[in-house]
């Protein structure tokens, strides 16, 4: 199922009633704006007849299927059919569709070649509008000729990977003197190339609660846990509240066990009983250890996600470990060398072996001084650690120097801008 | 003092002055209009029909007048040009297929521009190789060097030159009576090369590209809806202009060449075929309007193509960018000229051919432009109070009609006997 919906795609298509008789063709589609940031489809307009045409609106909540074809939920005589084309807060073809796109100097850009829309649940969102190349292409219906073309004969052209698009959210229409329907952007238009295309997380966090879960739930699951991880803790709670428990113990299983433990903190304590028990065993154990720590403490910070070798391990073996978790962790730059009691001997960084022999035993190359902080230590101490031997991680051990996680440099800014920028509030 | 402040304050000079500061597109747009295909579509109507194509100057002139007043009208209504409403109105498909015609058409139309330069530079004994370059050269500097308002007093001098196909005109001494009577009571002939004629007359007068240029050069210049009957005054009065100049071109060579039986087929021809006829100052008059008219259509013609194009496309456009940030636009411009020029060169190139179809290629455009224009000044939400009322709708969808009957005529003549065209 795609995710993502282009209004060249379903323009003209044929839209047919709940007994499959055809009602028209859709010709354009009638959006509410409200408060949110993406509009949402309220109407779709259909259309028949060439000569004394007729439009005919049908709320989008009777719209029923919208692959192949529209189905919507109505019967064939509730349709009524008038002279003039509805109107809507924002209309697709009337307000956006071949409008000018004005930068904020209000000089002419480009134009709406296409409109990409964020489906959710059978309804549509306005998540960007297509101002290139590709979309002219699409809506002269030339799409994959043209590419068919090109990657036969040029297979490198940027044409066939370059997507111009601009978030609505960068948008918004406005009269411009006499002119009607222009497209304002609110970034300056050198920008415009930069904007990293279809990025969910941030498009999520304007959507409403309902339409956020739904999007979620649309996605595949390994989406899911990116996704997640990206969005901020007050948005991960509110997914989190509006997932079943077992579905929620299945996302926190999957997610860097940092980021469950910060999640696990900030909802209520016996909701956190209840997914640790759905949890995997192994996992919820790790948690369990990790959210008895102070939240600022060594132990509460770490993350216990690392690499560990033995220690008669080889420079070889500290590759293959590292190929074998690209995927997997999130921490694959350092790897630590642990006896058979799993207390540290030592740690050493790709940087240090990328170009040994790989036959030299990996304790050769660790850092020649054992730098670790302790569970309980506070995070002045990691901070000052980190800061004087310039590293970006640093090892936690437990009273009897067992190894029990590692501190990422990221996470202690995080808690010490916090801090900072508690005291700042202060000052003002 | 007083009495100037007291000229200068009463209502008639004030109107006066407001009037010169907007004036401009349309009478430069109505003389462009005129430009080498133009004339050589005259010279022939002239030397070929004598005076008995006169008549259509009349009806052509009040249709030019309508026509070009929607298109100012359309411009100070919603500010945007021809090649923007067609965009967002009819959408990209039949704007995306109007544009490649059009450029087809105007291209065609440059390559006649600049073998007019070639032309009428010939007859003061300049050899192509060296005038067109130059011509294509000055072309780009005005353009990327100058700005609108420049640009614009340059285009009003050149249009000042017109003048000098009047004297032709006179020089060539017409009988008088006969040229009225023809122009207005005509002896009507609708024979192939005459319904041919007829429709290269139309499509040189009236032609796609001027309704573009016109829109936008009106929006360009910012005229607001209370300068609207100034506009109206410079559209009307360049209406006029131009078939009064187009009128006495027909009326040189028919009183020459036609009377003589030169058969000719080209306005260099016309010109040379003057100088026994009317003179040396004749020719000389007849071979500088030429060049004048065909120097300033190729300045505007591949700029205004490659706007309205890039315009209706949605591409970046305007000649401060840089060639990275408007790629279509410079290539569009670049292209025209240097195909438009390049051709002019090649030894043995059918140009009379391409002037003259330039001519009917734009007759057969037409109506598809003016329906559109019809169909958006229509268009209450769009035009608010400015729509067309009734007389000026039915006038022109008379004139949509004629002009695709006589295309229609024309084609069924050339498929009945096919070879004969020229």
């Amino acid at each position: 199922m795609d995710l993502f919906i282009f209004f060249s795609e379903i323009l003209g298509k044929k839209v047919i009633d709940q007994n499959d008789d055809l009602l028209g063709t859709l010709c354009d589609v009638g959006m509410n704006v409200g408060k949110d940031v993406y509009p949402k489809s309220s109407h779709l307009v259909i259309k028949k007849g060439f000569f004394g045409r007729r439009f005919a609106q049908i709320p989008w909540g009777k719209v029923c299927e919208l692959n192949k074809k529209f189905k919507v939920l109505v019967a064939k005589e509730e349709v009524k059919y008038q002279k003039e084309r509805p109107q809507y807060e924002l209309t697709v073809c009337r307000d956006v569709l071949d409008q000018q796109v004005v930068d904020t100097d209000d000089q002419k850009v480009v134009r709406v070649n296409d409109v990409n829309f964020l489906k959710v649940d059978n309804y549509l969102y306005m998540a960007h509008v297509d101002v290139g190349m590709r979309g002219l292409a699409r809506r002269l219906g030339w799409s994959e000729a043209i590419d068919a073309f090109l990657k036969t004969f040029f297979a490198r052209s940027t044409y066939l990977t370059r997507e111009d698009f601009i978030p609505w959210k960068n948008t918004q229409v406005l009269t411009l003197g006499r002119t009607k329907n222009v497209l304002r952007l609110n970034i300056a238009k050198e920008k415009l190339s930069q904007i990293p295309p279809a990025e969910l997380a941030e498009i999520m966090e304007d959507l409403d609660i309902f339409e956020k879960y739904s999007l979620f739930k649309s996605l595949e699951s390994s989406v899911q846990q990116r996704v997640f991880s990206d969005l901020a803790t007050p948005e991960q709670e509110e997914i989190i509240d509006q997932m079943s428990d077992e579905a929620a113990g299945k996302l926190l299983e999957s997610i860097p066990s940092d980021d469950a433990v910060d999640l696990l903190l900030n909802l209520p304590k016996e909701k956190t009983i209840v997914l640790m028990r759905l949890m995997g065993t192994k996992k919820s154990k790790k948690l369990r250890e990790l959210l008895d720590f102070e939240r600022d403490s060594a132990g509460g910070l770490m993350t216990t996600e690392y690499l560990y070798l033995p220690q008669n391990a080889l420079v070889k073996d500290a590759m293959k470990k590292i190929q074998e978790n690209v995927q997997s962790s999130a921490n694959i730059y350092h790897i630590y060398i642990v006896d058979e009691k799993h207390h540290l001997l030592g740690f050493t960084s790709l940087r240090n072996f990328i170009n040994e022999d790989s036959w030299t035993p990996i304790l050769d190359t660790c850092y020649p001084k054992n730098v670790f902080v302790h569970t309980d230590d506070g995070m002045e101490e990691i901070a000052l650690l980190l800061e004087k031997y310039k590293f970006s991680v640093i090892p936690v051990l437990d009273e009897n120097d067992v190894l029990k996680g590692v501190i990422t440099i990221d996470d202690v800014l995080e808690e010490l801008i916090s801090i900072a920028w508690g005291k700042y509030k202060e000052k003002l | 003092m007083q009495i100037i402040e007291r000229i200068k304050n009463t209502r008639m000079v004030r109107n006066f002055f407001i009037f010169l500061a907007i004036m401009g597109p349309g009478i430069i747009t109505a003389n462009v209009d005129n430009d080498a295909g133009g004339i050589a579509t005259y010279s022939l109507a002239g030397a070929h029909f004598g005076y008995t194509l006169l008549w259509s100057l009349v009806p052509i002139t009040l249709a030019l007048i309508i026509i070009q007043e929607m298109c100012a009208r359309m411009a100070v209504a919603t500010g945007k040009g021809l090649a923007d409403l067609i965009r967002e109105n009819f959408g990209v498909k039949i704007t995306f297929h109007l544009m490649w015609v059009l450029l087809v058409v105007n291209l065609l139309n440059v390559m006649a521009e600049f073998a007019g330069v070639a032309a009428s530079l010939e007859i003061f004994h300049v050899n192509k190789i060296v005038s067109v370059p130059f011509a294509a050269l000055f072309v780009w500097m005005i353009v990327v060097k100058g700005t609108y308002k420049s640009v614009e007093k340059i285009f009003l001098t050149a249009c000042l030159f017109y003048v000098t196909y009047v004297f032709s005109g006179f020089i060539a001494k017409p009988e008088w009576t006969e040229v009225f009577r023809q122009t207005i009571k005509p002896e009507i002939t609708f024979d192939f090369k005459y319904s041919v004629m007829l429709v290269g007359i139309i499509g040189t007068t009236i032609a796609p590209w001027m309704q573009f240029y016109l829109q936008s050069s009106i929006v360009d210049k910012g005229i607001s809806v209370e300068e609207y009957k100034h506009v109206r005054m410079d559209v009307v009065g360049g209406s006029i202009l131009a078939p009064v100049v187009a009128f006495f071109i027909v009326v040189a060579c028919a009183a020459t060449l036609f009377k003589a039986g030169v058969n000719i087929e080209s306005a260099k021809d016309a010109a040379m075929a003057l100088e026994p006829l009317a003179g040396k100052n004749a020719k000389w008059l007849f071979a500088f309007g030429l060049f004048n008219a065909s120097i300033f259509a190729a300045s505007v013609l591949p700029l205004s193509t490659a706007y309205c194009i890039c315009e209706g496309m949605g591409w970046n456009t305007g000649v401060d960018k840089r060639f990275e940030e408007a790629p279509q636009f410079f290539g569009l411009y670049t292209a025209l000229i240097v195909i438009g020029a390049g051709v002019v060169l090649i030894p043995n190139f059918p140009l009379l051919k391409i002037m003259y179809f330039s001519q009917v290629g734009n007759g057969i455009l037409l109506p598809f432009i003016l329906i559109f224009m019809l169909l958006l000044i229509n268009n209450k939400e769009l035009m608010g109070d400015f729509v067309n009322n009734r007389f000026l709708n039915i006038v022109t969808w008379l004139t949509v009609v004629l002009i695709i009957a006589l295309t229609l005529l024309m084609v069924a003549f050339s498929l009945s006997n096919p070879g004969q065209l020229i």
